[in-house]
């Protein structure tokens, strides 16, 4: 039943990629006219590709803090602005990754359930992100998880939105070379990076996406959650284009995971050695 | 010729060290704090299974000591997603495969480890880190 679910969500992406691919490359001067008045900017710029985590500017690191890419020093970080619950709640995480690893009772909830990633997390693995423009919306499909959001061009987030995985996304064109995407509507269950730095549901993450060449992608975030931080902080990744035209399935599940801890985690844990 | 050994020493120091520079996340799942990250541990032996899959691919081999003692040692690298952009398939590895696998073991002593790479018996390299 599951698979048959994601097969027919695969097929309605792919239409959806490919329909609107085409409307996006014959028709960028029409598209998101509303937008375009939004932020000023005629010209939508080409944001298309398969794209790669790439290690410039902060990508694939452990930890969302410039300061602290490979997250050696958390708590301690010299860029977040935490609230004191936050910091607690950060250093009570057992995370799979960093000098404190760890594999047998991590309270990472992607691990532990394959919950949804959630973003900014998303963009902490060395997996692909595809851009699809199209008029009304601009989809951002991932690799890791196949998972997927739309970012709205044509209207504003709903009053009161429902605490979602992925948040209610919005976006405009700036300057000609940038899109801009303001997401609302968190639920509080994702933790922002490797980390476990946690947020809540009055996340306002922005999210500035800008092709620097035609092999570079650059995207700039500014994480605004009131409820967690005591003032905006940012982020940055760097995607290099990808030409291999591979997209991998990269599903998380439960069952695999184990039979991984089983086989490779858990000798590496147990003391006395397990020969 | 001391000055000639000195900088030999130094660019395979250097070559070392960059493949852990570029080389990015090791293993974006977990951490490698459980690994000896500093030490290429060396081995040569034969495959007895090769998992393709999530979360990581396993390879498991069997090696033999000089008394004929057999350890079963088990190798991760990054998921198919990754390791098929470096040329890996799921055919990469087969059952009776002599092979010499160059990984960082578990501190432990267990005989598990994050794989460096590969090479078969006719010497080709599969390769898990650094340049593709």
């Amino acid at each position: 039943m599951r698979s048959r679910v994601s097969m027919s969500l695969g097929l309605l992406l792919c239409l959806i990629a490919f329909s609107s691919g085409l409307r996006a490359q014959t028709a960028p001067a029409t598209s998101s006219a509303k937008a375009q008045t939004q932020s000023g900017s005629s010209k939508v710029p080409d944001l298309s590709g398969d794209w790669s985590a790439d290690p410039k500017r902060g990508g694939i690191g452990q930890s969302l803090s410039l300061s602290d890419i490979g997250g050696k020093n958390r708590g301690k970080e010299t860029d977040i602005p935490y609230q004191p619950w936050a910091l607690a709640k950060t250093m009570s995480e057992r995370t799979p990754t960093g000098p404190d690893a760890r594999f047998d009772d991590t309270t990472d909830p992607s691990m532990k359930n394959c919950d949804p990633q959630g973003v900014p997390r998303i963009y902490m693995w060395p997996a692909k992100t595809k851009l699809v423009q199209t008029p009304e919306a601009v989809y951002i499909l991932y690799q890791y998880g196949d998972n997927f959001r739309q970012v709205w061009l044509n209207r504003k987030h709903p009053d009161d939105p429902d605490p979602t995985w992925w948040g209610d996304s919005i976006g405009w064109y700036e300057n000609g070379d940038t899109l801009v995407v303001d997401t609302v509507g968190f639920n509080d269950k994702t933790w922002l990076d490797q980390m476990g730095h946690p947020h809540t549901d009055k996340l306002h993450l922005t999210e500035r996406y800008k092709r620097v060449d035609a092999n570079t992608l650059e995207l700039d975030m500014t994480i605004d959650d009131p409820g967690a931080y005591t003032k905006p902080w940012y982020a940055h990744r760097n995607f290099t284009i990808s030409k291999s035209g591979q997209w991998y399935q990269w599903i998380c599940t439960v069952e695999e995971n184990q039979h991984f801890f089983d086989n490779q985690g858990a000798p590496a844990v147990s003391s006395p050695p397990n020969k | 010729m001391k000055g000639t050994t000195k900088l030999k020493l130094f660019v395979v120091m250097a070559m070392a060290a960059s493949i852990f520079l570029v080389s990015g996340p090791v293993a974006a799942h977990h951490g490698t704090n459980l690994y000896d990250m500093t030490k290429t541990t060396t081995l040569k032996g034969a495959i007895t299974k090769f998992e393709w899959g999530n979360p990581h691919n396993q390879i498991y081999f069997d090696v033999t000591d000089d008394k004929g003692t057999v350890s079963h040692w088990n190798a991760e690298t990054e998921p198919p997603a990754v390791m098929s952009e470096r040329g890996w398939t799921r055919k990469a590895l087969n059952p009776g495969d002599q092979v010499t696998v160059y990984l960082n073991a578990a501190k432990n002593g267990a005989t598990v480890g994050i794989l460096q790479k590969v090479v078969l018996a006719d010497g080709k390299e599969l390769t898990a880190r650094g340049p593709a």
